[in-house]
This record gives C-alpha cells, structure tokens and sequence, in this order.
C-alpha cells in the first residue's frame, strides 16, 4: 500500500513515463488544472477529524476520473492522501519523531541510566539539553529511551491487537451459527469487565518487563476492535466471490485468510493507526500510575510521572514529555483520518472503527 | 417496555456475577496482601502476618475456594463486601468515595455535554466557517491529549494565576481544606477545590460531544425534511432546531445517559492528580496496597453501573426515537 511512501513527494504529472502512448497527453491536462486551482477550492480543505464524511470525494477529483484509470492503485492512494495536508503534516511529524526515538541518543553523550550528580533537577542547559531530573538523569536521553519504549510497546501492541481482532472477528462472522454466537458472547463479556482494572491488576503483579505489558495490553485490547471488523465482515461472507472459493472447494480457513481479510484492507490499516494512539494513551496512563514500565526502566509515562509532582518548580521534566505524547498521537491520528480518506473516500466503515 | 428493562436487567445481572466472581479468583491469586505487613517494624513471621490476616478472610493458608465461598455468602447474604487487609470495610469506602466522585464527575459531565452539543450545533450549521475550522483543529489536538498531560497543565495554569493574582485561590490538592468552619466557607472552599479538576475533566469531556454531534448533525442537514421544513417557511435556524437537531440529539442522548452512571466511578487519572479521595484513586490505592476485597468491590461497582448505563442508555433511545418500538 502506499502507506510506506507517505513522506515521499507526490509526483508532479499525473501520467507515468511508462505510460501507454496514446494517453500521456489527455492525462497531464485534467489532472494538472485542478492542481492549480486547489487553493482556492474549499472542498479540497483537509478535514481530517471528521469522524463520518459522507463527501469526502472533492467534486473535482471524479473528473480526471479517465486519467487515473491507468494510474496504479498505490499512486492513486498516495495522490489522495497527499492532497490532505495535515495528514502529510502528520506524517512528516510521525517520521521525525520515529528518527528521533532511532538516533536521538547518538547526539549526546549522556545514557538515560547515567546519574549526574553534580546536577539535581538542574534546567535546560548547554550540557544537558533538557535538563535534568530529581536523580540527575538527562531528560534528553530518558526523553529518546522513553519514546523508543513509547512507541515500541504502542506499535507492537497495535499490530498484535489488529491481527488477533482480525482473525476473531472474520472468523466468528465467516463460521456463523454457534461460533458466532459463543465468539461474541465472549467478546460483549470481555467488554462489560472493568478493563483497566484488569489491566491494572495485570501489569501491577508482571509490569515493570515492557514485553510483558505489550502482551498483557493485547490480551485485554482486541475486542471493541474485533466487534467492528466482525460486524463488517458479516457481509463479506455473502460475497459472490466466497461463494466461488467454497464451491472450489477452499478450505474455510483459506478463506478467511486469502478473501475476507484481504478485503478489510482499509479498515484494519486506519484501526492499526487509531490504534496506536489508543495504545499510547492507555500505556501512559498506566505509566503514570505505576502500574505500567517500571524504574530502572523509563516511557514517557513514567517521565509524567517523575514531573508531576514538580510542575511548577522545575516545568521541564513534565513539558518534554508531554509535548513528545501530543505531538505523537495528533501526527498518528491525522494520518490515520488521512489514510482513511485515500483508501476508502465513501466508507462508513471507518468512522464506526475509528474514533469512538 | 418494564418486561424488556427486566428481561435486560437480568442477563446484566447474570454477566456482573460471573465477571465480579472471575475478578475475585483474579484479584486473590496477582494480590498479595501479606505484602502490607511485611514492611511493619518489627518484623512479623509469615506465621504472625497470615494470623493477622485470618479475621478478614485473607489468610493465605484457607484454600482459596474456602475463602471465595465465605467471601460469596457474606456479599450476597448481608451484602458486606469484606474488608481491607488493615480492616477497613469496603462498604463504608465505597460509599463515600462514590459520592466525592460524583461531586466531582457531575458537574463535570454536565458542562462538556452543554459545551460540546452547542459547539456541535454551532459549528455544524456553519460548516467550513473559521469557527468550524478552528474549533474542530482544537478539539482534534484535545481529543488526543492524554488525561495525565490535561490535568497536569491544568495545575500549571491554576498554580501559575494564584501566584499572578497574588493569593492562594485555586487549590489543586484535595476536595477541601482540613480547618473551615460553617456553612457559607465549607461552601465556597469546596467550591474553589472543586474548579481545576472540573476545568480538566470538561476539558477532556466536551471533545467527543463536539465532534460526535457536529458530524451526526450535518448528516441530517442534508436530509429530505429540513428542506421541507424550510420550503414551508421557517427560517434555516429554526428548521435546524426543530427539525434537524430533534434527531442528531437521539445518539448523543443515549451516549449521555450511559455515562451519566459513571459519575459514581470517578476518573482515575484526575482524582490521583488533584489528589480527591474518589472512586477513581481507591481503585489505585486498592492495587497498590494489595486489597483484593476493594478491588473486587470496585470491579462489581464499575461493572454494575456500566449495565446500569446501557439500560438508561435504551431506555433513552425508546423514549426519543418514535421509529424504535420495543417489541
């Protein structure tokens, strides 16, 4: 998909230079006149948040309808989501903090373990770009260990979450009848559960191993998003062509492998995005309330934390932190509302997936 | 309707059971509350600190099933849900707590529905307007804040006007101050505790409203109806009012109503920031000092009025929705 390539810049001419002879020249001109007038057209205004657009084609974008119908499905995707500036926006931030969190660490000379002792809770400065805190840790280097950690735990959980959801959630919708029945019986349990105490209850006894939390968060995080993708596929399985599939004589879990799956492609690619965010908020909530990564081991929840108590007196032990969280999950959702316009321009699917 | 609630109100009751009994088998085997005595001085033996524990059924060597089943009669014969590994009763906690939450959550929740239906309405009837589209990037950038982040700006911002007015107004720990005397100050005392943690819930509150209404409200600005209510005459607000707003506000009706039950749950994150002893930081202490009783009581609590939601939550949907029967 063309999700790898968001950061990429669009290609300037909408015809291909492998493109059959005869069309270059229809192709370059109605795709280039709505380029020019953009601007001025409010329709093309990106509107990422919200949650059920029933327009979100641009009038303007079903004209040069000819000319796409030999543009690969990949660069028709990246052209739609490249036309939702905050999305790019958003992008570009998620690839910044992604190199952050890579190579951050190589900048400075301080470990996120090292104590300086000569320097308690001392503000930003020359030798410690983001201060330090109450132990004499640099908060740079806590900060690029903690959104490493931050992000490792809400990625991993996120694509462990959409593969479990998706599995259970095709799966009852495909077998039916009393599959079904027990699949969301379980599920509606699951749901009723006070979850985060559960999690809470969870991660306080196992927590403070990072791994651990991520498989505690899977366990206890796949269901609304299991619910969604059943309740679509439901509709699937009436398909003509899994009806072909089966009268071929392909197994069951062939097919819910090789045909439905496949073809909830945009909705679990915009859920595994939201499901980030929804990862990082529930990781740093537990974080901040000790249930979550532990000392020695630092996420930005823990920096919440570690600031909370010193708000005022010394800022920067909370600010850091908390700018890194917003910055993270306001790129990760505006990408997310992007990807769900450029996949799926007339879904409603993915707004009863996405936010709430 | 009465048999559909009661029909309803059964299965619920039949899920809480099984939930809150799988959270007691949970909560006693992660749970360690030997653990509370072990750090007194001076040392107590394993055999002191289970003997210590054996009035409050939680001592370790009852088989578990000997426990459960004393734990399960207590609850259902005389509704006592234990006690504390200390032995403070859970009834008495759970019985203020649930009122400082709802002092808290309360008001809460009524200024984000207020806020973020008129914001909805507002901006949804000018669609594209530079009210929209500013509101809608702010509530899109407060949607994704995480609650620890809001409430700790919050106290920032309150810490930072007390000392820029001079005076100690805003208090950012606690529900009330220990020594105030009277009616009229325990009043305005509770009142000035009780402004930073509701400017941080609201905060955090108003944002689905806003974008949950804005959205289902222009779904129904393009519907057959507005525009025959406004060919028969009525100005494009008042069709709005009357006619479009009537059916967008049956969602948001009956999403309110399922959380209007979770008053009594507290918010977890706000009550441990601005330091209220609610519902929401006994579930942390509960954890944190390893009382299984308490958090199992919480667990059922929460549990129970999560169903007492969803049955609301119908009901408000029958009562608004005239195309809803209940068969």
């Amino acid at each position: 998909m063309s999700s790898d390539a968001t950061t990429d810049v669009p290609a300037g001419s909408a015809g291909r230079p492998d493109a059959e002879p005869p069309h270059p020249a229809p192709s370059a001109g109605p795709a280039a006149k709505p380029r020019t007038a953009r601007p001025a057209d409010p329709t093309a205004e990106p509107h990422a948040a919200d949650p059920a657009r029933p327009d979100t084609l641009p009038p303007h974008a079903a004209d040069p309808a000819p000319a796409h119908a030999h543009l690969g499905l990949g660069r028709l995707y990246l052209r739609r989501f490249s036309r939702n500036r905050l999305a790019v926006a958003g992008a570009v931030i998620f690839a910044l903090l992604v190199l952050f969190a890579a190579f951050g660490g190589r900048l400075t000379d301080h470990a996120y373990t090292d104590a300086d002792f000569a320097a308690l809770t001392q503000p930003p400065s020359g030798v410690h770009w983001f201060g330090t805190n109450q132990g004499g840790n640099d908060v740079y280097a806590c900060a690029v260990h903690g959104l490493q950690r931050s992000l490792t735990i809400a990625v991993s959980v996120s694509v462990l979450t959409i593969v479990l959801a998706a599995v259970i959630g095709s799966g009852a919708a495909y077998f039916g009848g009393r599959t079904e029945r027990a699949t969301l019986a379980v599920i509606h349990f699951l749901l009723i559960v006070p979850s985060f105490l559960i999690l809470a209850l969870v991660s306080h006894r196992l927590a403070g191993d990072w791994r651990v939390l991520i498989v505690v968060l899977t366990v206890f995080g796949w269901m609304s998003t299991a619910r969604v993708i059943w309740s679509v596929s439901t509709s699937l399985r009436e398909r003509d062509y899994v009806k072909a599939a089966e009268f071929m004589g392909v197994g069951p879990l062939r097919i819910i492998l090789r045909h439905i799956i496949p073809n909830l492609g945009s909705l679990l690619i915009v859920n595994l995005t939201l499901g980030v965010v929804a990862t990082v908020l529930s990781e740093t909530a537990l974080s901040f309330l000790g249930f979550g990564v532990q000392t020695p081991d630092v996420s930005l929840g823990t920096m919440l934390a570690d600031g909370a108590t010193t708000v005022t007196s010394a800022p920067w032990l909370f600010a850091f932190p908390a700018g890194l969280l917003v910055l993270l999950t306001v790129s990760m959702t505006l990408i997310g509302d992007g990807l769900r316009d450029a996949l799926d321009p007339t879904s409603a699917t993915g707004s009863a997936g996405g936010r709430r | 309707m009465v048999r559909h609630v009661i029909r309803k109100a059964a299965g619920w009751l039949l899920m809480i059971a099984v939930a809150t009994n799988a959270t007691y088998f949970l909560a006693s085997w992660l749970l360690d509350p030997r653990s509370n005595y072990r750090e007194l001085r001076p040392v107590r033996s394993e055999e002191q600190i289970d003997r210590a524990l054996a009035p409050y059924n939680l001592d370790p060597r009852e088989p578990l099933v000997h426990r459960w089943w004393d734990w399960f009669t207590s609850v259902t014969l005389h509704f006592d849900w234990g006690k504390s590994p200390t032995g403070v009763s859970v009834n008495g906690e759970v019985g203020y707590r649930a009122l400082v939450s709802a002092e808290l959550v309360i008001l809460a929740t009524v200024l984000s529905v207020v806020i973020g239906v008129a914001l909805g309405v507002y901006t949804a009837a000018r669609q594209y307007g530079w009210a929209d589209r500013i509101s809608q990037a702010v509530s899109v950038v407060v949607f994704n804040i995480p609650a620890s982040v809001a409430a700790l700006v919050v106290v920032f911002v309150a810490i930072w006007l007390n000392q820029h007015a001079g005076m100690h107004f805003l208090y950012v720990a606690g529900e009330n101050s220990p020594d105030v005397e009277g009616l009229l100050p325990t009043i305005g005392d509770r009142l000035l505790h009780l402004i930073p943690p509701t400017a941080s819930l609201t905060l955090m509150g108003y944002v689905g409203y806003h974008l949950t209404q804005r959205s289902l409200l222009l779904d129904t600005l393009g519907a057959d109806f507005v525009r025959t209510a406004q060919a028969t005459g009525l100005t494009r607000a008042q069709a709005i009012r009357r006619h479009a707003l009537r059916t967008a506000l049956i969602p948001t009706a009956a999403s309110v109503a399922f959380s209007v039950p979770a008053v009594f749950t507290g918010a977890v994150i706000t009550e441990t920031v601005f330091g209220w002893n609610g519902m929401g930081r006994y579930f942390v202490q509960t954890i944190g000092k390893n009382d299984v009783h308490g958090a199992v009581a919480t667990a059922a609590f929460a549990a129970a009025l999560t169903a007492v939601g969803a049955i609301l939550a119908d009901i408000a949907t029958v009562f608004l929705d005239p195309r809803v029967r209940v068969s």
